[in-house]
């Protein structure tokens, strides 16, 4: 078992340092470092410091990455620089994590508490005085996005539903996540409805969280027992897909709990081989021509953000191919690096304004492009540029909820 | 709608899926990473240096091409290998006609003839096809070269030392203390370019540049005056009246990363899907035909498959040609014959600044660019390799890498375009 402050149990990744030939590639794209000089950048923090770690801290500005992943993503000679930043960052604050962070890092643990009180906790969360306080006693900055309390968690829609049509193409296991379970819960019932509408049995067994937010806040103990936990409760019907709308934790079952914890259980292992982002599963079916085509036109403009955890599973844009095949609907990418929040990183008061300046063109994009409506598959980042711009902010799943006809039903 | 699949995201790749897309086919750019150009100078090379006659390498005889088009009949000649030699003439003029159209805002039209643009160091540097901020004014007599001392590229003294030399002019560094942002002692160009996309930062670079120099008939800034625009340079030499030049630096390079943006942006408007962050690592075919590739994702390796495709995967540099601890050269990912590997030289030799016979090491094709083998049998019907690939080219030092990129990438798009056109829609 892995020691969550050892730096061996990155060993592939360290090995990928001898690749950087310190191009500044990864420098040119980081949008951290490109709105503040607190964090002195991918390549110093990662590659260059990683020489001089034996499991010490050499560079405390690493606390100011936001495990966006970007770096990874660009580089063109593979170094794992987000993955190397990650374990680092687990190791320098091993044993002195603030209760703030405990806090946000546990979304199932705040839907739980949050549901019977939901009018009372949305309330407070839009009170002014009140988030003054919780800024001032645990750290979270009173003007961060947070998440709206759902009186009826998608749980509660799943054990009444019954399926409007009989299952024409197999079955698909569902992955709602824990935001799709307490928050999202809308976005998980139209992924649903719109499985069943193209002629899949949805199997939804009881599920927990993946545990990337404790992964991104160093708690990889806690979060490596999450995911396997997941990994189990999701290995039912091992022969067919699992389909998710939180298209961030996709790619904690996908790599991360693997190449920045380490975990390489075959279950694990097993569930990041068979689980699909939504879009990227729906866009392989209409490329394969086995998608029905009869959308509805949408008369509407609107950007698309693609969240950093949703291009770090390395294969494009899958929505904005998707998306293209809503007659009259334009989808603008705004080709924006990052929304800033990064997981929890833009709700921690130090941070907040640095999550705003990261976020600021896309902001400034959905602004100029729709200031009503946008798109984007990931929950937090959705939260973010809606406490942003005053847009809603939707999962692209819900454009072809609408398309299809399925908003009426 | 054919399907063509383009790997590699350089100057060729891009520049490939750009005309393959415009010209209706439905394509896929496969990336590990973003390509080379934000390491390069922003300009598009052609033929910047012949030899002279009976040397194949650099020396300090070298000569500095002034016009490429003259001078590249003689070099097709003397290179019956090179690039340039399959392509021909009349191909290499349309592509970079073709480019400088694709990008008006970014490059000027070309007059033929190759500018001298100047380098961090002051040498002058022969380029055909350069960005409005590169223009070197022919009648500048005196020359104020500026940096920043927070900018710790770029020695505006060094430079202007070497101008006095290289571009015959007086000169004069200046080092100005105006950080790109609060407190930052260290900073990039890019973090001077992202400072000089805000009007207030050219005010008072304007304004400390009034108060600091001399007259002079040009000013030398490193590349840094505008990532999304060129506006700041415009401003800011109509606040001066003063023409200015960009020199460029060592990387992060702000003109690299002007093409770069505005090409990526190009491929995707033209509805190319980009794929970046996975390597490609296998494939499968028959017979003379590719079918498809595989990328090794995130949780699992998927297959493309495709009806055509463009391999622009680069050289040495970046992994698609390989050396194993046997001194053997290999193309990495379709196994692909190689040229030039069997000369009487050896393909490393000890001295350090001779054009070491390796790079000219590159994968045997046909005038088409398909991959060929020693028998000059075509490997796959429907790839076409291109740009750093081709073999018996020194780009570095013949400064042909940009021109081999692109009149690559445009033959290769638009043999594949006849190919399929007309062609039947689903």
């Amino acid at each position: 078992m892995f020691e969550a402050a050892s730096y061996e149990s990155n060993l592939l990744a360290r090995a990928s340092l001898d690749s950087c030939v310190k191009c500044t590639i990864c420098e040119t794209q980081c949008p951290v470092m490109a709105v503040t000089p607190l964090f002195s950048g991918p390549k110093y923090v990662g590659p260059q410091a990683e020489r001089y770690r034996s499991g010490l801290t050499v560079d405390h500005s690493l606390d100011y990455c936001s495990s966006c992943g970007t770096c990874s993503l660009v580089c063109p000679q593979g170094v794992e620089i987000a993955e190397l930043n990650s374990v680092a960052r687990a190791a320098m604050k091993k044993g002195h994590t603030p209760l703030r962070d405990q806090l946000v890092s546990r979304t199932s643990l705040l839907g739980q508490m949050m549901k019977p009180v939901a009018p009372l906790a949305n309330a407070v969360l839009a009170n002014r005085p009140s988030r003054w306080l919780i800024e001032k006693t645990i750290g979270i900055h009173r003007n961060a996005a947070m998440p709206t309390a759902q009186r009826h968690s998608f749980s509660d829609w799943w054990r009444h539903h019954r399926p409007s049509k009989a299952p024409t193409r197999g079955k698909v296991v569902y992955f709602h996540g824990c935001a799709g379970q307490y928050f999202e819960v809308e976005t998980s019932i139209k992924t649903v409805e719109v499985l069943e509408f193209i002629g899949y049995e949805v199997v939804c067994p009881d599920q927990g969280c993946c545990g990337l937010p404790l992964q991104s806040n160093g708690l990889f103990d806690t979060a490596r027992k999450y995911v396997r936990r997941l990994a189990e409760q999701l290995n039912v019907e091992v022969e067919v897909p699992i389909i998710a709308s939180a298209s961030s934790c996709v790619t904690m079952l996908k790599h991360e709990a693997h190449d920045i914890m380490g975990v390489d259980d075959p279950t694990v292992l097993q569930a990041g081989q068979r689980i699909r982002e939504v879009s990227e599963f729906l866009l392989s079916l209409a490329d394969a021509g086995t998608l029905p085509g009869d959308l509805a036109p949408i008369h509407q403009t609107v950007a698309y953000h693609a969240p950093c955890q949703l291009k770090g599973q390395g294969m494009g844009k899958p929505a904005l191919a998707l998306l293209s095949l809503i007659p009259q609907l334009t989808v603008i990418d705004a080709e924006a690096t990052c929304c800033g929040i990064a997981g929890t990183y833009g709700v921690k008061k130090e941070k907040y304004a640095i999550g705003q300046a990261v976020g600021r063109e896309l902001f400034e994009a959905v602004e100029r492009i729709n200031p009503q409506l946008a798109v984007c598959d990931t929950e937090t980042c959705r939260w973010q540029i809606a406490a942003a711009t005053g847009a809603t902010v939707v999962h692209p799943i819900s454009l072809l909820h609408q398309a299809w006809g399925l908003d009426q039903d | 709608m054919t399907d063509t699949i383009v790997v590699g995201a350089g100057l060729a790749g891009l520049a490939a899926a750009i005309r393959l897309a415009q010209g209706g086919h439905k394509v896929s750019l496969l990336t590990f990473g973003l390509g080379g150009l934000p390491l390069g100078q922003g300009s598009i090379d052609l033929l910047g240096y012949t030899h002279p006659a009976g040397s194949s390498h650099p020396t300090a005889d070298d000569q500095a091409v002034a016009d490429p088009w003259a001078a590249l009949p003689g070099f097709i000649a003397a290179h019956p290998g090179h690039p340039y030699a399959l392509l021909g003439t009349d191909t290499i003029k349309a592509s970079l006609a073709w480019l400088a159209e694709l990008l008006p805002d970014w490059l000027l039209p070309s007059d033929g003839v190759n500018h001298l643009v100047p380098t961090a160091l002051g040498a002058m540097r022969p380029t055909l096809l350069i960005q409005p901020t590169m223009s070197w004014p022919s009648d500048a007599k005196s020359v104020a070269v500026i940096g920043f001392q927070q900018l710790k590229d770029f020695f505006p003294e060094l430079m202007a030392k070497n101008l006095t030399q290289t571009a015959q002019v007086s000169a004069k560094g200046y080092l100005l203390d105006l950080p790109a942002r609060d407190q930052e002692v260290d900073s990039s160009a890019l973090r001077y370019a992202n400072a000089a996309d805000h009007p207030d930062f050219v005010s008072r670079l304007a304004a400390m540049i009034k108060a600091t120099i001399e007259p002079a008939d040009l000013i030398v800034l490193p590349a840094m005056l505008g990532l999304a625009s060129l506006d700041p340079w415009r401003s800011l030499e109509s606040t001066l009246g003063t023409r200015i030049v960009e020199a460029h630096l060592a990387p992060p390079s702000v003109p690299g990363l002007r093409l770069n943006q505005a090409l990526t942006r190009l491929a995707q408007a033209s509805g190319v899907r980009l794929i970046i962050g996975s390597k490609v690592i296998g494939y499968e075919g028959e017979g003379d035909c590719l079918r498809g590739v595989t990328l090794h994702q995130a949780g699992r390796d998927q297959f493309y498959g495709a009806d055509q495709f463009v391999y622009a995967g680069g050289s040495f540099e970046s992994g698609s040609l390989t050396v194993d601890s046997h001194g053997l050269v290999h193309e990495s990912l379709f196994h692909l014959p190689l040229v030039g590997l069997g000369g009487d030289r050896p393909l490393i030799d000890g001295d350090y600044w001779s054009d070491q016979a390796i790079f000219k090491v590159g994968v045997a094709t046909n005038a088409q660019l398909a991959p060929i083998n020693p028998d000059g049998q075509i490997v796959w019907s429907n790839l076409r390799v291109v740009g750093g690939l081709l073999p018996a080219a020194v780009r570095w030092t013949e400064k042909s890498g940009d021109g081999i990129a692109v009149s690559s990438a445009f033959a290769a798009a638009t043999d594949l375009l006849n190919q399929t056109s007309p062609k039947k829609d689903n």
